[in-house]
């Protein structure tokens, strides 16, 4: 079922009256009723894996949680031996059954890039719905777990729920336990504002994913696929590709906490308004949040603490300098990271080349900041003029554009054809002919019309102002008029029904 | 403000919120909703006609509204006829489309065209032909035609409508506001009839003249009879019609077969293309393409057709009754801008 289907609007409104008639006590119960229901409904298997993460992921703490008390008990006596060995033990447990989510992931995940790599495409394994999500999240709770930051939770089905949360399953993102799990567990009282402001952030999700991604979609596809292009329009398409994907995918999010937030349940968010970033860092930290925040807090802290860290920065002192040096753990676990994160989105040469260069630019500028920081000094640089604010824009735009090339291509040798083109053939001779053969010039004017609809509302956002908030706070009939209009706008000029694939989320597959 | 207060108020406002968007969300459809003659237009036409003025309900394709010149039965013989037709209509449609017509119509006659007794499919074939149910004023009726038309998985989308007719906002003009349609600038005064233009030379249907049926489709006939049940259930008479057809070779074996379904219910019908019907139609120069009749045709067609109503049916002329005023005004119009036709009937 997809989330953007009139079948999931009416499995919500169900949900959503159930929930609220239910005492508070028994809403859980509901809950993981539904998320069983829609997980079902796209595959048993699915939901077969899905129950043995969840069994692995609540066993595993309960062990964890026993080891780690245990070694408080022997601290507590005294016994440094006993304490030693339970932090051995839970040490080794925890990279056991890391392993063992981890590596069931990426068989099930890089099964089909491998066999189809040996000729067997017909033996790859179908990847259950938000594997990587309920993963990563099983993941970061048992290494919660492990510190002692998660008490683990006894009940079963609780961590079934906390893994299977009907919402989250279609693209993320991916919860903290301490953040989600006690919303599931005991959700808030039925309150009409958050309820509206909910919907309205489905409504929103609704119209730039089905109105501004889909409309764009083909217009990408079709840019990539075209083997003489000019040069700005093959820059135009690696834009409108990064407009597509960002509606797309931050659309679908809003969809999904708009879906939470009427069901009494507040998701992390996962973009704030990326493409305002003054750098390459800045964009990272805005995009895919939850996904950055688990990469910093279980994989780039724990690498550059580390023992092999420590030595890192120890050489890196010695032969690039003390300020250098210190930062080159960082650098290097930063360069680990974005290839993890390339790889993560699909297992091909573009991804690994995609995050390789993410990494490289942002290992690099770690490492030379203390250099930037000289240059800026001695030029009178204002960190935030606004002329350099301006700059650092339109920086971060150029360079995240090269990346959307790799994210455009079908693969390596077309990526860099792309770059190559991009640099040559500007002539704009014929250029509406072009355009309009991509898309009619009505669906250019709407498009562009829904793409400043976003932008204005990013911008608010970006100056403090909580629109969403502030728009179901308001009064109702401003607020009934611009439902209506989004709702409208949304069922007319979106791309779905008959001949478009537009239930689709980029994100999905992941 | 107590927060039993507050919930009652947030209740109301959706209840207030819920019924302005489904007004707005229908209208969004009715204008979204193509206004092609040959979809909702009769239809939604019939809705606007006076209350009990229709003697004679034609139902049926595009056989039907092209062959049945209502402008000429109502000059020549006063006979008020309206063409509640539909291209490629299956029984079905029509079936609903009589159910919704006999909430303001009582019909002496009921015109069945025999046409989509070869249609093989379960489902209707064409999209716009199930638009065509969009122009029911009642959604129940609605929501029956169309679940009739179309595959299971396919008829919330048909339902919803949105999915199905949001594409063509790009053909929204301001006419497509207009409620109800304009009929093309024909008003309410039309009756139905659609003109097909053009002309194509084509040669009577050769055929061996069997009485070998060929099956119906199980779900075409299911519905054929119970248009025939209806009619029985009010006491109205139907009257099986064969348009005239140069490709009727192929639809001959069908027609038997329905045939004799209607003969089972006491129906009564006329085969249009028997081989010794001649009424001065020219297959040479009276047809459009290979099944419609061109203007000509039609006007021969409808003479002949008159002629056996007034033979085969008490139909009372309705020419100098008030009520009936439209149906002059219709013709008038009609008349006027087809001179030739009303100096040939002087």
């Amino acid at each position: 079922m997809s989330i953007l289907s009139f079948e999931f609007l009416g499995f919500v409104a169900a949900v959503a009256a159930l929930n609220y008639l239910l005492p508070v006590r028994a809403r859980w119960v509901l809950l993981l009723a539904a998320s069983l229901l829609f997980y079902a409904l796209s595959g048993w298997r699915g939901l077969a894996y899905l129950a043995c993460c969840a069994a692995i992921v609540w066993a595993g703490a309960l062990l964890l949680g026993a080891l780690r008390d245990r070694e408080a008990a022997a601290r507590a006596k005294g016994d440094g031996e006993t304490a030693r060995r339970m932090k051995r033990r839970r040490g080794a447990l925890s990279a056991a059954l890391l392993s063992a989510l981890f590596a069931a992931l990426s068989l099930v995940k890089y099964s089909g890039a491998l066999l189809a790599g040996l000729g067997m495409p017909m033996l790859a394994l179908a990847a259950p719905l938000g594997l990587s999500y309920f993963t990563f999240q099983g993941a970061g709770y048992l290494i919660d777990a492990s510190r002692g930051k998660a008490s683990p939770e006894r009940n079963p089905l609780r961590i079934l729920l906390f893994l299977s949360f009907f919402p989250q399953m279609a693209q993320g993102p991916i919860s903290p336990h301490a953040q989600l799990a006690p919303q599931l567990s005991s959700p808030r009282r039925f309150a009409p504002e958050a309820f509206v402001a909910g919907f309205q952030l489905v409504l929103w999700g609704c119209f730039k994913k089905l109105v501004l991604a889909d409309r764009l979609a083909p217009v990408t596809e079709l840019i990539a696929g075209d083997a003489a292009q000019p040069g700005w329009l093959i820059l135009l398409g690696a834009a409108l590709y990064a407009v597509r994907l960002y509606a797309d995918f931050s659309g679908g999010m809003d969809v999904i906490r708009g879906v939470a937030a009427m069901l009494g349940v507040e998701m992390v968010e996962n973009f704030r308004r990326p493409f305002f970033s003054l750098s390459v860092a800045e964009y990272w930290r805005r995009w895919h949040m939850s996904l950055g925040a688990w990469f910093r807090s279980y994989l780039f802290y724990p690498l550059t603490t580390s023992p092999l860290g420590l030595a890192l920065s120890k050489l890196g002192c010695k032969f690039l300098g003390k300020k250098a040096g210190r930062a080159l753990p960082g650098a290097v676990a930063t360069l680990v990271i974005f290839l993890l994160i390339g790889v993560w989105h699909v297992a091909s040469w573009n991804a690994v080349l995609y995050g390789a260069y993410f990494g490289a630019l942002m290992g690099g500028s770690m490492l030379l900041e203390p250099a930037f920081k000289a240059i800026k000094a001695r030029l009178r640089i204002r960190d935030k003029g606004p002329l350099w604010r301006a700059f650092g824009m339109a920086r971060t735009w150029a360079l995240v554009l090269l990346a959307q090339v790799f994210a455009l291509a079908a693969g390596p040798r077309q990526a860099f054809r792309l770059l190559a083109d991009a640099a040559r053939n500007w002539q704009f001779s014929g250029a509406a002919a072009r355009l309009t053969k991509l898309l009619p010039p009505l669906e250019w004017c709407i498009a562009g019309a829904a793409l400043l609809l976003v932008l204005a509302v990013d911008l608010q956002y970006e100056r403090g102002v909580e629109v969403n908030d502030k728009l179901a706070r308001g009064p109702f009939p401003i607020r009934w008029i611009v439902l209506i209009l989004l709702i409208v706008s949304a069922l007319v000029l979106g791309r779905y029904g008959e001949g478009y694939d537009g239930a689709a989320f980029l994100y999905t597959q992941f | 403000m107590g927060r039993g207060r507050a919930l009652l108020g947030f209740w109301l406002r959706l209840m207030g919120f819920a019924t302005i968007l489904a007004l707005v969300l229908c209208y969004a459809v009715y204008v979204l909703t193509p206004k092609y003659d040959y979809g909702i237009c009769s239809i939604t036409n019939l809705y606007r006609q006076d209350r009990d003025t229709v003697d004679v309900l034609v139902l049926g394709t595009s056989a039907a509204y092209a062959g049945v010149n209502t402008n000429v039965l109502w000059k020549e013989y006063g006979i008020a006829a309206y063409d509640l037709c539909g291209a490629e209509h299956p029984f079905w449609i029509s079936y609903y489309y009589l159910e919704e017509a006999l909430k303001t119509q009582s019909p002496k006659l009921i015109l069945l065209d025999a046409k989509a007794a070869i249609y093989q499919q379960d489902t209707t074939k064409r999209g716009r032909t199930i638009l065509s149910t969009y122009g029911i004023r009642d959604l129940g009726t609605r929501l029956k035609a169309i679940r009739a038309c179309v595959a299971e998985e396919d008829f919330l989308d048909y339902a919803l409508a949105f999915p199905q007719l949001h594409d063509n906002y790009p053909n929204v003009g301001w006419d497509s506001f207009k409620l109800p349609p304009d009929n093309g600038g024909r008003g309410a005064d039309w009756k139905g009839f659609i003109e097909v233009d053009g002309h194509e030379k084509h040669h009577r249907p050769s055929l061996v003249w069997t009485k070998t049926k060929k099956p119906l489709n199980g779900r075409q006939r299911g519905y054929f009879e119970e248009i025939l049940q209806l009619a029985r259930d009010r006491g109205i008479p139907v009257m099986l019609v064969g348009f005239p057809n140069p490709d009727y070779a192929h639809d001959h074996m069908y027609y038997n077969a329905l045939w004799s379904v209607a003969e089972e219910y006491g129906a009564f019908g006329i085969n249009y293309n028997q081989p010794d019907l001649r009424y001065g139609l020219r297959y040479t120069t009276d047809f459009a393409d290979w099944q419609h009749l061109n203007v000509k045709g039609s006007v021969t067609f409808s003479r002949k057709l008159g002629e056996d109503l007034r033979a085969n049916f008490d139909l009372p002329d309705r020419r100098g009754d008030a009520a009936y005023a439209s149906y002059d005004r219709c013709a008038e119009n009609w008349y006027a801008t087809h001179p030739a036709y009303a100096s040939e009937e002087e």
